[in-house]
């Protein structure tokens, strides 16, 4: 056992055959499943997913951000609408919210082509979904992953996703599917895996 | 008697004599009760709690996964599969009862066109005249025509014991008390109830989880605990055993009792025919003043003795002449002692006998033409005939006499010494004593012969004997001499005897014979040794009285029925205890239930041989009652655990042999499946105390428990005895039991633990190489286990779907099953011997344990690589190296044990 322990490389796993695809997930989350349910109203309904997305932010703030070198353009692509630099509630207390969509981390991983997270509603409705960055592409200079150990302050790309829904009055429903698009490698339809390559969750709103 | 064609209408009308079977337990009860008994109800829960799970989850959540419907099934499915399984076998050894049965079917000698012949029972018909004779089964309900001291055993109809006159008069208006009517003998058959006892745990989950969560832990606690495999691996163990004991002539009925053979420790056996070969033969000869002995082995080739002198031939004539005994028709190949004759015993023993020595004797009494006879009676206890006799030159009539000794020589004036006639004096008369004595005292039949030759002027050629009037003379006969008989001991039963001496096993004869005759028989065999006497012996050595001697100074006992009788219990209990060897001579079969009860208060296991009706209830009573197959009536054989079909003690040792060897083999097993166990349990404790993910799956074990390691569990039960296994003290029945406190720890808590550690460290590796230290794995359960986390860090950062952690779950559990499997194939090995090194018992005697070895390895790597993309089944393909992680481990279980052993066999005293 012990010496099973002293062959394993700190810094990469040895094998990473079982996650050649990486998952997409949504931030925040939420407590059960992948259902955002708040009331405009209520600002208490809406706390949490706020003060995580407060937190999962930080390290994404400029301040965070100025140690970072190696990254040639650490721009911050996120737009303000979702930054929660203009608006601390992230849209919450207006009736569009924002949720973000990451990619998993996997090491070693380099996306083919042009990879960006397409999202769309799903069935009839009168919300209107953006993304920022508007077209929802992911740059390339994220990656490889190098890992925990030697890319300890590496920060995974986002793409934010607001919905604004058209009647701020009634109970609104919404089923959103993002996937990723543009990439070869990157896998988007797997029977058994649900979130490889792709998301779907549900935000309910009510007055 | 009728004709055969008559005969085959009534047959056709009336049906055959045979009695409606009787009702057996309907095939669709035996079978629910192979469904439903021992574990197979743990199971049966396991899968229902499956299905409530589902029912749970399926109300939680509409997309839930059907693992657990899955499982269930597969749940179900295993235990249908070892019932069909259990229930075919038994099955099977029913057939061969049934087709036993038919084996031997009744044959009863009936008229049928004015001739005697042998029809099977089944075939005869209303208006049938048939013949019996003592020992004859009544083959039917008939009514008796002429008999002559003829007397039924009518025990099972009436529950009398003692034996019934039957004569032809009319005496009764109830069928049943009429002298003239003997019943078809009928026997009451009961269903054997085979039950296997079995242990389990029962382990209650009070911990705090989600009831489904609890339920989940429940189940792979009943399926890991369960030895889902061991019911029919004990099955197939012990019916290759049953095959292997009937090839060896033990029909075993019930397959408990195979095991159960293995633990006698008392054998009460029947005298005749089961020690002895149950036909009279000639044993010795006394003639011209000199004892001779004839050769009473089975083939009677070797007679040695001397037969120049005239006296033989003179003596050989007279055996061969004054005799009635035929051989059957039709039977030149038949060897001779195996041919069958129409006649006594004493009188088929001397036939059989002249006809070695002198060749065909039906020949000869042609050629001595029989002109007058008196049969044999208790009245007169002689047998006369008269003959002419093949020389043509002397036209005398030859006389011959043959009976009781004392009889025959009160009609005798002269002796034969020599070829010549001498008078007879005192000292003759004495030397004739003391080898009546001498010949009657090794238990033997005697019997006087003597002739006379009638003077030709007295009687010519042309006289009229009248055997009713005596018209000739009866006395003044020169004696020629006696022949003794005895029913001599099958030549395998002094071995057979002194395997169980040094089995430890104690033999009672129990035999309705004289004392003196068991008494010889049982010296001779062995069941009193040459040096041991019995209290009467001691009292005439010292010459003081019977109660003068202390009891406990002797070894052997010979006890009469009739003392038997005035016995109570305490008495029969110090008997049994004090005596080793004895003899129960006189006994009615009634009390050889006292006797096989008085065994048992003895805390012995007593195997019971028998062969009447009346031998039933202590065949029943026994630990294992032993039917004769060929003498045995049908009750005994249905009341029997166990039929010997060549009715030979030997091969009562011959089981309990087999016996003693499947119970060693079956512990092998059991240790074998049994060590598994914890490598199978702990993963499911583990996953609850430290929240890891599911080490193995509950479909995975039961790949395990039914797969991989059924044909090696198996293997084990061809293993050959490790040391003289017929030199141990049988095992105490309550305390050595199959699976032991030493044997349950060892396998358990040493060897067990190991395999799991081993199993582990597997599991481990595979989860670190693909990212997940076990740092990181601990109390990661709850999380891992949640369908909508999709981004779960491992230690490196890496983030994983719910269902990419799921892939590398039954990738653990793959290897988790690998490792457990790799670890078996070591613990086979050790499980060869219990105490020699691998290395004394050599590894290649037994083949079927590397056939076993091979299918393990075999069926692992379909399971990986074969069925690797069926999802049910949670196997995934393993990479290579990963089967060699647990290798060290198995040689390090392999090298305890090695240990172990040596440890054992250094100091043999300790534990």
């Amino acid at each position: 056992m012990w010496a099973m322990l002293q062959t394993l490389n700190d810094e990469v796993p040895k094998y990473r055959d079982q996650i050649p695809s990486p998952g997409l997930m949504v931030f925040p989350k939420p407590v059960t499943a992948l259902d955002f349910s708040f009331s405009v109203s209520n600002p208490e309904s809406y706390r949490g997913y706020i003060n995580d997305l407060k937190k999962f932010l930080k390290s994404y703030g400029l301040e965070e951000q100025k140690n970072l070198t190696n990254c040639p353009s650490g721009a911050f692509h996120e737009q303000k609408a979702c930054s929660g630099v203009n608006d601390p509630e992230f849209g919450y207390s207006t009736g569009s919210p924002c949720i973000l969509v990451k990619m998993n981390r996997i090491i070693g991983l380099k996306p083919q082509g042009e990879p960006r997270i397409e999202c769309i509603l799903k069935g009839e409705n009168t919300a209107v979904l953006s993304t920022y960055p508007s077209n929802g592409t992911i740059d390339l200079k994220y990656f490889p992953y190098y890992g925990k150990k030697l890319h300890g302050s590496y920060l995974q790309p986002l793409v934010a996703v607001q919905l604004i829904f058209g009647n701020r009055n009634d109970v609104n429903e919404v089923t959103v599917e993002c996937k990723i698009d543009g990439s070869p490698n990157l896998k988007n339809q797997d029977d058994r895996d649900k979130f490889l390559g792709r998301v779907v969750f549900k935000i309910t709103m009510r007055p | 008697g009728l004709s055969s064609t008559r005969a085959a209408e009534l047959l056709a009308r009336d049906g055959p004599n045979t009695l409606t079977p009787p009702k057996e337990t309907p095939e669709i009860i035996k079978f629910l009760k192979q469904m439903v008994g021992g574990f197979s109800i743990l199971l049966w829960i396991g899968a229902i709690l499956c299905w409530i799970a589902y029912g749970i989850q399926y109300s939680n959540d509409k997309s839930s996964s059907l693992d657990s419907v899955y499982l269930g099934s597969v749940l179900a499915l295993v235990v249908i599969l070892t019932g069909v399984f259990a229930y075919y076998q038994e099955a099977k050894s029913t057939n061969i009862m049934a087709s036993f049965h038919q084996m031997i079917p009744q044959q009863a000698l009936v008229i049928r066109d004015s001739e005697k012949k042998t029809v099977p029972a089944d075939q005869l018909v209303v208006g049938d005249i048939v013949e019996i004779k003592g020992g004859d089964r009544i083959p039917a309900d008939i009514r008796l025509l002429s008999a002559q001291g003829c007397k039924v055993d009518n025990s099972s109809l009436t529950g009398e014991s003692e034996p019934q006159p039957r004569s032809c008069e009319f005496t009764h208006e109830n069928p049943l008390e009429t002298k003239n009517i003997s019943f078809f003998s009928t026997t009451c058959l009961e269903g054997v109830a085979v039950s296997i006892g079995v242990l389990f745990f029962i382990i209650a989950v009070s911990m705090k989880y989600y009831v489904l969560d609890s339920i989940i832990f429940l189940i792979g606690i009943i399926v890991a605990n369960v030895p889902e495999g061991l019911l029919a691996t004990v099955t197939v163990a012990l019916s290759l055993t049953a095959k292997r004991m009937a090839k060896k002539n033990c029909l075993v009925k019930g397959l408990e009792a195979v095991e159960t053979l293995g633990s006698t420790s008392i054998i009460c056996s029947d005298k005749t025919g089961t020690l002895t070969q149950n036909r009279m033969t000639v044993a010795h000869l006394w003639f011209d003043n000199q004892v001779f002995v004839a050769d009473t082995s089975e083939d009677h080739s070797n007679q040695v003795f001397d037969q120049s002198s005239a006296t033989w031939t003179s003596l050989s004539k007279i055996i061969t002449l004054c005799n009635r005994a035929e051989f059957r028709p039709g039977q030149e190949s038949v060897p001779i002692m195996k041919k069958a004759v129409v006649g006594d015993a004493s009188e088929t023993a001397l036939l059989k006998f002249s006809e070695v020595i002198l060749g065909n004797v039906m020949e000869i009494r042609k050629r001595n033409r029989k002109v007058a006879e008196i049969p044999f009676n208790s009245t007169n206890k002689f047998q006369l005939s008269i003959h002419e006799t093949d020389d043509p030159s002397d036209r005398r009539f030859l006389v011959v006499m043959k009976g009781a000794p004392e009889r025959v020589l009160e009609k005798c004036s002269t002796i034969m010494v020599n070829g010549q006639e001498q008078p007879l004096d005192r000292s003759t008369a004495k030397a004739f004593h003391t080898a009546y004595m001498e010949l009657g005292g090794l238990g033997e039949r005697v019997l006087g012969f003597c002739h006379l030759y009638l003077p030709a002027d007295e009687f010519p050629a042309t006289y009229s004997f009248d055997v009713d009037t005596m018209n000739f003379p009866t006395s003044n006969f020169c004696f020629v001499g006696l022949l003794s008989m005895i029913d001599p001991p099958r030549s395998t039963v002094p071995d057979a005897v002194t395997k169980c001496r040094s089995a430890g096993i104690k033999i009672i004869m129990v035999t309705g014979d004289h004392p003196i005759t068991a008494k010889a028989i049982a010296k001779s065999v062995g069941i009193i040794s040459a040096n041991s006497e019995t209290v009467e012996d001691i009292a005439k050595r010292l010459n003081v009285a019977v109660e003068q001697v202390n009891r406990r100074d002797a070894k052997a006992a010979v006890v009469t029925g009739t003392e038997l009788k005035d016995m109570s219990p305490a008495q029969l209990d110090e008997l049994l205890a004090n005596h080793s060897e004895i003899v129960f001579a006189r006994t009615s079969p009634q009390q050889k239930l006292i006797i096989v009860e008085g065994c048992q208060r003895q805390d012995a296991i007593v195997a019971v041989t028998g062969d009447g009706v009346n031998d039933s209830p202590a065949l029943k009573k026994a630990d294992i009652g032993i039917a004769m197959g060929i003498t045995g009536s049908d009750a005994a054989k249905s009341a029997a655990d166990m039929v010997l079909l060549d009715d030979n003690f030997a091969s009562i040792v011959t089981g309990v042999e087999e016996g003693r060897l499947i119970f060693d083999n079956l512990k092998k097993t059991i240790a074998y499946t049994l060590t598994k166990n914890i490598a199978e349990l702990c993963p499911f404790l583990i996953y609850i105390i430290a929240g890891l993910p599911l080490p193995i799956g509950t479909i995975t074990i039961l790949f395990i428990d039914l797969g991989t390691d059924i044909i090696p569990s198996i293997a084990l039960a061809y293993e050959k005895a490790e040391s003289d296994i017929m030199n141990r003290k049988p095992r105490h029945k309550k305390k050595d039991r199959l699976v032991n406190k030493p044997l349950a720890v060892y396998s358990y808590l040493h060897i067990g633990l190991m395999q799991a550690l081993g199993a582990f460290v597997v599991y481990f590796t595979v989860y670190a190489q693909e990212g997940f230290r076990p740092s990181t794995l601990l109390n990661l359960r709850v999380e891992w286990e949640k369908g909508y986390v999709n981004d779960l860090e491992d230690s490196y950062g890496q983030e994983w779907t719910s269902y990419q952690r799921r892939y590398l779950e039954w990738t653990g559990y793959t290897a988790f099953f690998v490792g457990i499997m790799i670890q078996q194939i070591a613990d086979l090995i050790i499980r060869k011997t219990r105490r020699n090194s691998i290395f004394q018992q050599g590894l290649f005697r037994n083949k079927v344990i590397w056939v076993g070895i091979a299918s393990q390895v075999i069926i692992a790597l379909i399971l990986s690589y074969g069925l690797g993309s069926i999802v049910a089944l949670n196997f995934t393909m393993l990479r290579p190296q990963y089967w060699f992680v647990a290798v060290p481990h198995a040689v390090l279980i392999w090298v305890y044990d090695e240990v172990r052993k040596l440890a054992i066999r250094l100091y043999p005293g300790s534990k």
